[in-house]
């Protein structure tokens, strides 16, 4: 693997200090040297080194996606996500995953999958190769209670292929189907903790026992797995808080009690709100039947109101929160995930830099990696975005493909930034161009 | 899409009759639309101009007997121990691999499981994965006990075979509708054995006349076609009797089945898997199979029939394909091309002959004869760009340095490499 030298670069290396011009030197997949320009010398050249002229550009950390549904499939229904047939829907993970990754997102923390071994043979593939994506967690279905989300069965349907969740009732049952997703090689157990209004069961009740619950991270915590929850209740949130479980999804619905237990706590989970989708769903699904007075019958508008409420709390009290979005429905599509880091902004009152900072540093320890992932630092991976512009400035900006100018996995070029050459030339492939192959 | 206007090319038509000539050939959206005998650019206007420098430009091959779900495993029952959703992914990298080894269209032979071959074909189409042209297939058709029944004894169980196994002409319609159904274009029916299966060997025949004309019925009804597995004498003839007209192997004939083949050489296709049998012969020992055991196997037996067979087929006219079985760990994917220098050693084809074979009489094993298989104005830009002489040394063709450019449908699945005395400086 050659080197790669990035010069003329405005660094954010994920410290949370305003950026400085200066050169980072990739060396292999990891970051070998940060050096700031601004203290009177030019970098020595490297050799042997790809180098890049950033001419400026921002280079900052990969993103890291906190909530990710790679077999989610832009449809208007969570029905529809288990007619695809799992030929079909592997190939459609590969391709979401290629997705997440050329829009920036170096980590994704897999949030569910579809069908049983969808994430662990999507984490396998990228990893041996066979196919480009981000780093990735794979998690296990949604463990779910009958009739509880992720119950998709119908009445005179009952097989369980109907539903993209595992449902399990009792603490043997749940034993049992922890035990088959950490034998397929899952990293991440998901337990869907509350209801979810568009179902039917809203948001704000809860299911499943606490010995239920128990058993689950009794059991995730003898196979070293980590648990990620589904709660948008009160009840739920508490429940996390009380079984150890580490990443807290949506967390809408929260009381004096559940912040004061989440903030002493607060260095032992993290919170992705997937705020999108509660936007999206109360304003943006029109053409799909949920109009805004469908969506406020169904709880979403009392919902969005209680989640931001309910975050700008934990942001003043220190929680980490992070991007991720649930990402995957017709009104949420894949790839429009940075979208969270705006509403980060707009809504919740983030600075710009709190919410790079959530996408970036916080994610590192997200992916079970520490300060490996997140940073611009020596030694860290070489996970690395170069932006056309200063999303500090303007944070909409990581929503456009086209401002970012490369994509690093790994010390590894997903996308590399554009060509420019002096003699008039061009890219191969523009228009009127002469390419000769080596003669 | 941008035109693309190849320049100082040496044209390797595809047709077998002409000699190479200078020329230039321009690309419009997914077709040729001009070949000309000038190595001056054809018009300049706004297409990109590859200057071959002299190399060749024939067009893309075609692979008659593709397995993309044959995992290059030394044995057959690996093929089902990957499990569904690992099979799709690997199919999709060997379509995208065969791609880049220039077959820009491959005929499906069989799959490992019901559906892979239809889902990698319509993922090719839509353009969510690279792949060439592709003609679906069914899994292999077989009776317990023959090819394709990997079952044992003590685990009964069907997904054990990449095989469907059948019994009797209800059973082999109800098979042959279901994967109508699932769309395939070819259903492959496994009509007699291979000595890579013990009791069940190369030169013996498995299936009824009643289950055959079941499946054919079946398949004519519905337009789409029926592909077979025969080595054995008998099961050639058979394959011949019930009008079927892609017979894989062929390895044993007798004067009747050459007379049969003759008879019908205007319809019929022969692919016969050459590279295997070469590979299991002489190739596969770290495997396994050392020479000794071949033969023991029956593989000498078979090569020296298959070429007398071969030999004698291509003097009377039959069209013989290649396409190897490709796929195994002693017969690897992306090798597909050496089954023309076999060709040319073994069966006497002259290289142009053998290139003929995957470029003319591809593009009719396809059954688009009209539109893939030649360098010539109106058909798809299905294209590959060689340094050297394929005719003077067939066996560049699978040497992925050579191979300079591959496109398919007017697009480059592989761009020709850029001037190395070029300096690229990256900027944002």
């Amino acid at each position: 693997m050659a080197d790669v030298h990035f010069t003329n670069v405005r660094v954010f290396d994920g410290g949370g200090e305003t950026p400085f011009t200066g050169d980072v030197l990739v060396s292999g997949n990891r970051i070998a040297r940060v050096a700031r320009a601004d203290r009177g010398q030019r970098p020595p050249p490297v050799a042997g080194a790809t180098v890049i002229d950033g001419a400026g550009a921002f280079l900052m950390p990969g993103m890291v996606e906190a909530h990710t549904h790679f077999s989610w499939n832009d449809q208007p229904s969570l029905d529809s996500i288990q007619r695809m047939p799992p030929e079909e829907h592997i190939l459609w993970c590969a391709q979401v995953a290629r997705q997440y990754l050329d829009m920036g997102w170096t980590s994704c923390v897999g949030a569910a999958t579809a069908k049983p071994r969808l994430d662990v043979v999507i984490r396998n593939a990228i990893n041996d190769g066979t196919i480009v994506g981000p780093r990735y967690i794979a998690a296990s279905q949604e463990i779910t209670v009958p009739g509880g989300l992720g119950d998709t069965t119908a009445p005179h349907l009952p097989q369980h292929e109907f539903a993209f969740g595992a449902i399990v009732s009792g603490a043997e049952e749940m034993r049992r189907c922890v035990r088959m997703f950490a034998k397929y090689g899952v990293d991440q157990l998901k337990i869907n903790l509350s209801g979810e209004s568009i179902t039917g069961m809203p948001s704000e009740m809860s299911q499943f026992t606490d010995e239920e619950i128990a058993t689950c991270v009794d059991e995730a915590k003898r196979w070293g797995k980590r648990v990620a929850a589904h709660a948008r209740s009160t009840w739920s949130i508490k429940a996390c808080v009380r079984h150890g479980i580490q990443v807290i999804y949506h967390a809408s619905f929260t009381d004096t009690e559940s912040l004061d237990l989440l903030e002493a706590a607060k260095f032992d989970h993290f919170v992705a709100p997937g705020l999108a989708w509660l936007i999206n769903t109360c304003h943006h699904a029109s053409q799909w039947g949920l109009t805004p007075e469908v969506t406020r019958r169904m709880g979403y508008h009392r919902e969005l109101e209680a989640a931001v409420e309910s975050m700008k709390a934990m942001r003043r009290r220190g929680i980490r929160i992070l991007p991720g979005g649930d990402y995957g429905f017709a009104w949420t599509p894949h790839g429009t995930n940075a979208k969270d880091l705006e509403t980060f902004v707009r809504v919740l009152g983030m600075s710009p830099m709190e919410a790079l900072l959530s996408a970036t540093a916080w994610g590192g320890p997200m992916m079970g990696h520490g300060k490996e992932i997140g940073y611009i630092r020596e030694g860290c991976f070489a996970d690395l975005l170069l932006v056309d512009g200063d999303p500090l400035t303007d944070i909409t900006l990581l929503q456009h493909r086209e401002r970012i100018l490369a994509v690093m996995k790994d010390g590894v070029f997903h996308r590399a930034p554009p060509l420019r050459s002096p003699g008039g030339t061009t890219r191969y492939g523009a228009p009127a161009s002469v390419t000769r192959w080596a003669a | 899409m941008a035109d693309t206007l190849f320049t100082n090319v040496r044209i390797l038509d595809g047709t077998g009759k002409q000699a190479p000539y200078a020329g230039s050939v321009l690309v419009s959206g997914n077709r040729i639309r001009q070949v000309g005998r000038s190595t001056a650019a054809i018009t300049p206007g706004v297409a990109t101009v590859i200057d071959g420098a002299g190399a060749t430009l024939m067009p893309g091959m075609v692979e008659a007997h593709t397995h993309f779900s044959w995992n290059d495993a030394p044995d057959l029952a690996a093929i089902q121990t990957l499990p569904l959703e690992e099979h799709v992914l690997w199919s999709a990298r060997v379509a995208h691999q065969y791609l880049l080894a220039g077959f820009t269209s491959c005929l499906g032979a069989a799959c490992a499981k019901p559906r892979l071959d239809v889902v990698i074909r319509n993922a090719i189409e839509s353009g969510q994965i690279p792949g060439p042209r592709y003609l679906a297939a069914s899994q292999e058709i077989t009776v317990p006990g023959g090819l394709g029944d990997e079952m044992l004894p003590h685990l009964p169980f069907p997904d054990f075979s990449f095989g469907q196994v059948v019994n009797g002409a209800d059973d082999m319609r109800r098979v042959v509708r279901m994967f109508l159904k699932y769309g395939v274009d070819s259903i492959k029916l496994n009509l007699s054995g291979d000595n890579f299966v013990p009791g069940a060997d190369a030169k013996t025949t498995w299936m009824t006349d009643a289950e055959v004309a079941a499946a054919q019925e079946e398949v004519t009804m519905r337009g789409r076609r029926i592909i077979v597995h025969a080595r054995s004498c008998a099961s050639v003839k058979q394959a011949l009797r019930h009008g079927i007209r892609l017979i894989y192997h062929a390895s044993f004939t007798d004067e009747e089945a050459l007379d049969m083949l003759e008879a019908a050489r205007d319809e019929v296709f022969v692919a016969p898997g050459i590279g295997i049998l070469y590979a299991l012969l002489w190739e596969a020992e770290r495997w396994g199979v050392d020479h000794a055991k071949a033969v023991s196997m029956g593989y000498e037996e078979e090569w020296a029939a298959a070429c007398e067979s071969l030999k004698a087929m291509h003097r009377r006219g039959v069209r013989v394909l290649p396409g190897g079985d490709y796929g195994f760990a002693f017969n690897p994917h992306c090798q597909n091309a050496r089954d023309l220098e076999l060709f040319v050693k073994y069966l006497g084809f002259t290289p142009m002959e053998a290139l003929r074979a995957c470029t003319l009489y591809g593009g009719q094993v396809m059954m688009r004869g009209h539109e893939i298989g030649l360098v010539k104005e109106g058909f798809l830009a299905d294209l590959l760009l060689v340094d050297g002489d394929p005719l003077a040394n067939v066996g560049i063709l699978r040497d992925p340095k050579r191979l300079l450019a591959v496109m398919k449908d007017g697009v480059f699945a592989k761009p020709p490499p850029l001037a190395a005395s070029r300096q690229w400086e990256r900027a944002a």
